[in-house]
C-alpha cells in the first residue's frame, strides 16, 4: 500500500488534566487550511474547536485468536473505516484517549485491522504529562506508566510549576519507563506542531533513526510490576534461526508483559540490516537495506516492559549469537 | 503528452458497459437498495442518488457526511448518517427526519412488516408500527449489525460476543435472548427461511447458529474480512466475499457443517469485494477489488461472464432490480454501472 495514501493518526494519551484539550485546541487552530478529524472519548474534556468531532466508547475486544494480549479498539476500526469513506480527504487523525486508557489496543489496532492498516497509519503516540503530578501518577496507575512507556514524544507540561531538580528527577524517570520517548519541556504546551505531528514514528525506517539513551540495567526501582528498559548490544553476528526461534518463544510466553520492542539486527550471512518494532505480541519487521559502509556492524535490541529482569533477557540473547 | 489518469482504457469495455449508462462521480459509493425496480446509491459526501430506468439520477443531499447506511421501509428510502440523523426518503426525493442524534453516528438502519429500527452505538431504536416514541433496546457493545427474519417477528443484533435475538411475543413485548460466541460481530444477516442467522466477524470468519436448535459453527479459511455475504436461491447457498474465489456454502439439506464450499474462481487472483445473488437464479455476481465484476452460474463454474471490466477501485456495491432486468455496480472511487442484463432479443 502507498503510504502517501495512508492518512496519518496521532495518538493524544495523558492524565486528566494534564493539557491534551490545550494540545488539540493548539493543533486544530494553528494549521490553517488542514482538514482533520478529531476522535475524543466521552468522558473528555469539552471545548474542541473543529468541524469534524467523532465520539469514540473506547471499546477494547479480545481477539478471537488465541493471543491473550491481542486487544484492538473496536470504536477506533468503525470509526476510522467510516472515515475513510469520505468524499473530502483528511489530512490527518487525532485520537484522544481517556487519562485510564491503555494506548497498546489503539497500537495494536493498527497492526491487526487490514482496512485500518491499509487506509491509515499510526505516525506517532503522544503523551501530555503534568510535570507536577507525573511522579505521584506513575506511582499510583499503571496506566501512567504505560501512556509513558508507549509514547514516542512525552510532552512534559507545566515545567513552570516546578523546581529545576523537581524536573530533572521527573524526566530521569521518564527516561528510565522508556529511553525512545523524546521529551519536550513545555508550559500551556506551547510546542511547534512539527515535533508532534507527521513523526513516522511507527515506520521501520524510523527504528533506524532512534537512538535510545542505552541504560545500565537497572535494579532499584521500587515495585517489581515498575515499568523499565533493558538494552542489549552486540558486535558479534548472530544466528537468525536461534534469535526467531527465542524471540517468538519470548513474545508468546511473556508478550503481555513486555510493552514495546524495538531492535536492528546483524543476522550471520546476511547483507541487510533486519529491523523490527513490535507491540505486545504484534511484531512488524523486515529487511531494511546494507548496512552502510565503514559502520560497524551491530546488533541493537531494546524492551519495554514489566518484569523484564526475571525473562533472562540477557542470556537468551547471548544465546542468539553465532559460534 | 500527459496521460489522463481519471480516464481508464476504452478499449475492451463489455457488452454491458457500452450499452449502458456510466458515472465518474470521484465520490466513495457507500451501499445501494432495491425498490421495485429502483435503485437508491448513498455516498460519501452525504448525497444519494435514484437509479430508474430510463431516467437520469440527480444527486440529492440528505446527510452532512457520510451515508452511512441504507436500507428501505415498504416503497421509501431508509438511511443513517455521521450527521447523526436517521432519514426517511421517498423515491420522489422527498426528506423526512425520522429522528436526529447529534454526534453520535447513525450506523445500521433496516425495516420490516412496519417496525423500524436505526442503531446508535450501543443502542438499537425501534418503532413499532404507529408509534411516535421509538423503543430502546440496551447492549452492552456497539452493535456490528441488525437483521429483521422475513416476517418481522425476530430482530437479531450483532455485537461484541455475540447475537442478542429480540423476540416480540403475541402481546408485542420484546424479549431477549443471547446467541453467544467469542469476538466482535459485525453484519448479521436471517436466511430467507429464517432456519440460520449467520454473522461476519473482526477475525476473517463467519459464524452460523441452527435457530431450531441453537448449535452453532464457524466458516473459516479466508483471507480478508469477510464484508459481503448473502443467500441465493431460497436458502441454497450462502456466497461470501474475502478471498480471491467467491466461496458458496451448501446450506440446504443438513447444512453446511462438513461440507466443502464451493469455489469460484475469478482470473487475476484478486480480491471478492461484494457478492450479490441474481434473483430467482442458482447465480451471484461478483465483484472484486480491481472493479471488475463477474456473472457465474454457481454449479457450473466455467458459465461466467464479465459484466464490467476493472476500474482499479474495489466493488462497494451491486444491486439488481426485482424484476432481474437491470443491474447497478458501484466502486469506492465512484464509478457507477448502471446497465441491462438482458440482450435485446432475449428480452
Amino acid at each position: 500500500m502507498d503510504s502517501n495514501k495512508q492518512v496519518p493518526v496521532t495518538v493524544l494519551t495523558g492524565f486528566l488534566g494534564a493539557g491534551k484539550t490545550t494540545l488539540l485546541n493548539r493543533i486544530l487552530t494553528e494549521q490553517h487550511g488542514k482538514k482533520y478529524a478529531v476522535i475524543v472519548n466521552e468522558f473528555g474534556e469539552q471545548g474542541i474547536d473543529n468541524d469534524l468531532v467523532v465520539d469514540a466508547d473506547e471499546e477494547v475486544f479480545e481477539m478471537n485468536n488465541g493471543c491473550i494480549c491481542c486487544t484492538v479498539r473496536g470504536d477506533l476500526i468503525r470509526i476510522l473505516s467510516g472515515l475513510m469513506k469520505r468524499a473530502d480527504k483528511l489530512d490527518a487523525i487525532i485520537v484522544e484517549t481517556t487519562g485510564l486508557a491503555d494506548p497498546a489496543p489503539v497500537a495494536q489496532t493498527f497492526f491487526v485491522d487490514q482496512d485500518v492498516a491499509d487506509r491509515t497509519k499510526l505516525d506517532a503516540i503522544v503523551t501530555v504529562a503534568d510535570a507536577v503530578h507525573l511522579s505521584s501518577q506513575l506511582t499510583d496507575h499503571h496506566e501512567a506508566e504505560e501512556q509513558i512507556a508507549f509514547a514516542d514524544v512525552v510532552l512534559l507540561n507545566k515545567i513552570d510549576l516546578v523546581d529545576e531538580s523537581g524536573l530533572e528527577a521527573v524526566k530521569e524517570r521518564i527516561r528510565k519507563i522508556n529511553p525512545f520517548a523524546k521529551i519536550i519541556n513545555t508550559t500551556k504546551c506551547g510546542v511547534s506542531l512539527n515535533e508532534i505531528l507527521n513523526l513516522d514514528a511507527f515506520s521501520l525506517k524510523r527504528v533506524l533513526e532512534v537512538e535510545p539513551d542505552f541504560l545500565e540495567s537497572d535494579h532499584d526501582h521500587e515495585h517489581d510490576d515498575d515499568v523499565t528498559s533493558l538494552s542489549f548490544v552486540s558486535d558479534t553476528p548472530l544466528d537468525m534461526e536461534k534469535f526467531q526461534d527465542w524471540f517468538s518463544k519470548l513474545l508468546q510466553t511473556k508478550g503481555q508483559d513486555i510493552l514495546r520492542t524495538k531492535g536492528i539486527l546483524d543476522f550471520t550471512g546476511e547483507s541487510d540490516r533486519y529491523v523490527f518494532q513490535g507491540v505486545h505480541m504484534l511484531m512488524d519487521a523486515s529487511p531494511m537495506g546494507k548496512w552502510p559502509e565503514g559502520k560497524v556492524r551491530s546488533s541493537r535490541l531494546v524492551f519495554i516492559g514489566r518484569n523484564l529482569e526475571n525473562m533472562n533477557l540477557k542470556e537468551g540473547f547471548e544465546n542468539c549469537k553465532s559460534a | 503528452m500527459k496521460a489522463d489518469l481519471n480516464k481508464f482504457p476504452e478499449l475492451n469495455k463489455t457488452k454491458f458497459e457500452n450499452r449502458g449508462k456510466e458515472l465518474r462521480l470521484g465520490i466513495p459509493v457507500i451501499n445501494s437498495v432495491v425498490i421495485g425496480n429502483s435503485i437508491a446509491v448513498g455516498f460519501g459526501d452525504g448525497t444519494i442518488r435514484i437509479f430508474k430506468a430510463g431516467q437520469s439520477s440527480e444527486p440529492i443531499k440528505a446527510h452532512n457526511g457520510i451515508v452511512l447506511c441504507i436500507s428501505k421501509d415498504g416503497d421509501d428510502i431508509i438511511t443513517g448518517g455521521d450527521d447523526g440523523r436517521f432519514l426517511r426518503i421517498s423515491l420522489n426525493g422527498e426528506i423526512s427526519e425520522i429522528a436526529n442524534f447529534g454526534s453520535r453516528w447513525v450506523d445500521h438502519v433496516t425495516a420490516n412488516n412496519g417496525s423500524l429500527v436505526c442503531t446508535s452505538g450501543n443502542n438499537v431504536y425501534l418503532w413499532m408500527a404507529g408509534r411516535k416514541e421509538p423503543k430502546i433496546l440496551e447492549h452492552e457493545s456497539t452493535i456490528g449489525g441488525v437483521a429483521f427474519d422475513s416476517k418481522g417477528r425476530r430482530l437479531a443484533v450483532s455485537r461484541y460476543g455475540g447475537v442478542t435475538l429480540w423476540k416480540k411475543d403475541y402481546s408485542n413485548k420484546w424479549k431477549s435472548s443471547n446467541l453467544l460466541w467469542k469476538g466482535s460481530h459485525n453484519k448479521v444477516i436471517f436466511s430467507p427461511d429464517d432456519r440460520y442467522l449467520v454473522t461476519s466477524m473482526q477475525e476473517n470468519q463467519l459464524h452460523f447458529w441452527r435457530l431450531k436448535d441453537k448449535t452453532d459453527s464457524t466458516m473459516s479459511g479466508y483471507g480478508a474480512k469477510v464484508k459481503s455475504f448473502a443467500f441465493v436461491h431460497d436458502t441454497k447457498f450462502l456466497v461470501t466475499s474475502g478471498s480471491n474465489d467467491a466461496v458458496c456454502w451448501p446450506f440446504d439439506g443438513i447444512g453446511p457443517e462438513g461440507r466443502q464450499p464451493i469455489c469460484l474462481p475469478f482470473v487475476g487472483n484478486k480480491l471478492v469485494t461484494f457478492v450479490e445473488p441474481f434473483p430467482n437464479e442458482n447465480a451471484i455476481f461478483t465483484g472484486l477489488s480491481d472493479g471488475s465484476v463477474f456473472l457465474s452460474e454457481i454449479e457450473k463454474s466455467s458459465n461466467t461472464i464479465i459484466i464490467r471490466s476493472f476500474t482499479e477501485s474495489e466493488v462497494t456495491t451491486i444491486s439488481v432490480t426485482e424484476d432481474g432486468s437491470s443491474i447497478l455496480i458501484g466502486d469506492m472511487a465512484g464509478n457507477i454501472l448502471w446497465t441491462s442484463i438482458w440482450d435485446e432479443e432475449n428480452k
